[in-house]
C-alpha cells in the first residue's frame, strides 16, 4: 500500500505522550511532516527525535494549547514548512471527582485544554487549510463525549461540547473542502486512560475491569485509532465531515 | 354489595398544587421564559426565587408574583461569576430553608462562526452557559441530597443538539450543558433528578430586540416558521409548561432526559 499522506503537513496537539504521539509515529509512516506541539517540551522533542531517526520529517513545537498566542505560534510553525492539511486536536486532560467535589480551577483547566484548545487551533489552523485548497480536522473525542460515566462532569460535558463545535465547524467550511470530525475512542491502551488508571491502588483490576464492560471485552488499541486518524487524514473520506467515529468496541452502542 | 370505585388517580400528586410548599430558584427570571416558568410554577404553590442580572425585571417579575398571590424574592446577581451562584443558593436557603427546583435558565447568545468568534466572546459564552451551570448545581446539590432530594432543569437550545452555522461557543456551550446534565442524572440518581430543555426559536423580549437588529426579520421569521413543523415560533409558557412538568411529580421516573421545547424543529432537521 502506498503512503497516505505524503507531502502533507500535519499539526499534532498533545503529540508529545500518548495517542498524539502514536498519531504522530504513524503519520510520518504514511509519509507526512508532523509538527509536535506540545507543552511537554522535553517529551516533544523526544518524539520529533525519534521519528526524524527512523528517516521522516518531524519539528518540535512547544506551547500550551489554551494560550492563544501559542496555539497561533504552532500553526504558524506548521504552516511555515509545508501545505499544512491536517490538525490533530489530542491534546487532553481528565480527572475524576463527582460535581459536588470538583474546584473552579480544575473545572476550568479541563474546559480549557479539552474545548477551548482545540477551538483556538481550529480558528488559527483553518485558514491554511483553506488557503492549501483543503484539509481534515480530526478531534480526539471520547466514549465519555457520547454517554456518561459518572465522576467526569468536566471531561464529558467538554468532550459533548466539542462533538457539536466540530459540526459547527464541519458546516461552515464545507464549501472549503475543509473536513471536521470526531474520533471517539473508548478507554485504550495507550494514554489518557492509562495514565488515569494508573492511579488507582490496582491499576490492571481496573484495566480489566474496563475491558469487561466493553462489548469486545477488550481495551481498544493506539494502533486502531492511528488507523482511523489516517483515514480521516486521507482522501479515502474525502465525503466524510461533521460525524463522530465512536471507535470503542460497540460501547457507545450498547449505552445508548 | 359493590365495593367502592377504585381511584385510578390516586399514584398521581394534586394536579392544581403541583408544587405545594416547594421552593424554586429560577435564573434569569425576570423576563422571557424565566418569567414565565416563575409565574407558572409559583401557580402551582412553590415560592420563588428569581434571579436576574436586571434588578429591575427581577423586582417587576416579583410584583407579578405578589400580584397572584404568590411569594417570591428578587436576587441580582449575574451568574457568570462562581460566587454570586454560591450568594443565590445562600439567599434562597436563608429565606426559605431548602431548594426543591433548580432551573437553570439564564443564558447569553452570541453568535459568530469558528473563525470569527474573539477569545471574550469564547470565554463569555462558556462561562454564562456552561460554568455558570456548573457553579449553581454544585452549590444546590449539597442541599438538595440532605433535604428531600431535587429537581435540576437545564436550558440547553436546539442549537446544542445538532450542527448549524454561525454559533461555535454557543453551540459548544449547550452541547456540552447536555453532556453535564446527565452526568449530574447519573451521579445523584437516588435523590436528585436533572433534565434539559432544549427550545426552538422562542417569542421572548431577547428574540425580539435580535429581530429589531436584523434586516427582513418579517421574512426571515416567515422562513424560519415554515421549518417548524407546528408552523410559529414558540412562546415563554410553552417552555414553562414542560419546566413545570420537570419540577414537579409528574415527572418523578424522568432523569438525564432532553426535552425539545421546538415546535418539533429538531424531528424536522
Amino acid at each position: 500500500m502506498t503512503a497516505q499522506l505524503t507531502g502533507r503537513v500535519a499539526l499534532i496537539t498533545g503529540g508529545a505522550s500518548g495517542l498524539g504521539e502514536a498519531i504522530a509515529h504513524r503519520f510520518a509512516d504514511e509519509g507526512a511532516t508532523v509538527v509536535i506541539g506540545d507543552v511537554d517540551a522535553p517529551g516533544a522533542q523526544s518524539v520529533a527525535d525519534a521519528i526524524v531517526a527512523r528517516g521522516h520529517n518531524a519539528l518540535a513545537v512547544v506551547g500550551d494549547v489554551t494560550r492563544t498566542e501559542d496555539v497561533e505560534s504552532m500553526v504558524d510553525a506548521a504552516a511555515s514548512i509545508g501545505p499544512l492539511r491536517a490538525l490533530v486536536l489530542s491534546a487532553a486532560v481528565e480527572s475524576f471527582r463527582p460535581v459536588v467535589d470538583l474546584s473552579d480551577d480544575e473545572w476550568q483547566h479541563i474546559l480549557d485544554v479539552d474545548l477551548k484548545g482545540p477551538f483556538l487551533a481550529m480558528r488559527a489552523g483553518i485558514p491554511h487549510l483553506i488557503a492549501n485548497g483543503g484539509g481534515s480536522v480530526i478531534a480526539l473525542g471520547s466514549t465519555l463525549g457520547l454517554i456518561v460515566a459518572p465522576g467526569h462532569p468536566a471531561y464529558c460535558a467538554a468532550k459533548g461540547a466539542l462533538v457539536n463545535l466540530c459540526k459547527q465547524a464541519a458546516i461552515e467550511h464545507a464549501a472549503d473542502n475543509v473536513r471536521v470530525n470526531v474520533l471517539a475512542p473508548s478507554a485504550t491502551d495507550t494514554g489518557l486512560f492509562m495514565t488515569f488508571s494508573a492511579q488507582a491502588p490496582d491499576p490492571e483490576a481496573v484495566r480489566a475491569r474496563v475491558a469487561a464492560a466493553n462489548p469486545m471485552k477488550r481495551l481498544g488499541t493506539a494502533d486502531e485509532v492511528c488507523d482511523a486518524a489516517v483515514f480521516l487524514a486521507s482522501d479515502r473520506s474525502t465525503y466524510l465531515s461533521g460525524s463522530v467515529i465512536a471507535l470503542d468496541g460497540g460501547m457507545a452502542a450498547r449505552r445508548m | 354489595m359493590t365495593s367502592p370505585k377504585p381511584d385510578r388517580l390516586a399514584g398521581f400528586p394534586n394536579f392544581d398544587r403541583l408544587l405545594d410548599g416547594k421552593v424554586a430558584l429560577i435564573t434569569g427570571s425576570g423576563s422571557g421564559q424565566g418569567r414565565a416558568a416563575a409565574l407558572v410554577m409559583a401557580r402551582h404553590g412553590a415560592r420563588v426565587v428569581v434571579v436576574d442580572f436586571n434588578e429591575e425585571g427581577a423586582r417587576e417579575t416579583v410584583q407579578l408574583l405578589e400580584e397572584q398571590d404568590s411569594e417570591g424574592i428578587a436576587v441580582t446577581v449575574d451568574v457568570s461569576q462562581r460566587a454570586n451562584c454560591d450568594e443565590m443558593v445562600a439567599v434562597a436557603m436563608e429565606r426559605f430553608g431548602r431548594i426543591d427546583v433548580l432551573y437553570n435558565n439564564a443564558a447569553v447568545q452570541m453568535s459568530g462562526r469558528v473563525l470569527d468568534c474573539t477569545d471574550e466572546e469564547w470565554d463569555l459564552t462558556i462561562a454564562t452557559n456552561l460554568s455558570a451551570i456548573f457553579y449553581a448545581c454544585r452549590a444546590a446539590l449539597p442541599h438538595m441530597l440532605s433535604g428531600e432530594g431535587g429537581s435540576i432543569i437545564n436550558t440547553a437550545s436546539t442549537l446544542g443538539l445538532i450542527g448549524s452555522e454561525g454559533f461555535a461557543a454557543y453551540g459548544a456551550a449547550k452541547a456540552g450543558l447536555v453532556k453535564l446534565t446527565q452526568q449530574i442524572a447519573v451521579e445523584y440518581g437516588p435523590t436528585v433528578r436533572a433534565n434539559v430543555i432544549a427550545p426552538g426559536s422562542i417569542d421572548t423580549p431577547r428574540f425580539r430586540r435580535v429581530l429589531d437588529q436584523t434586516d427582513g426579520a418579517e421574512q426571515w421569521v416567515e422562513q424560519l416558521t415554515r421549518n417548524i413543523p407546528l408552523r410559529r415560533l414558540g412562546l415563554a409558557e410553552d417552555v414553562a409548561g414542560i419546566a413545570l412538568f420537570l419540577a414537579s411529580d409528574l415527572s418523578t421516573y424522568m432523569s438525564g432526559a432532553i426535552l425539545p421545547a421546538d415546535g418539533g424543529l429538531a424531528a424536522y432537521r
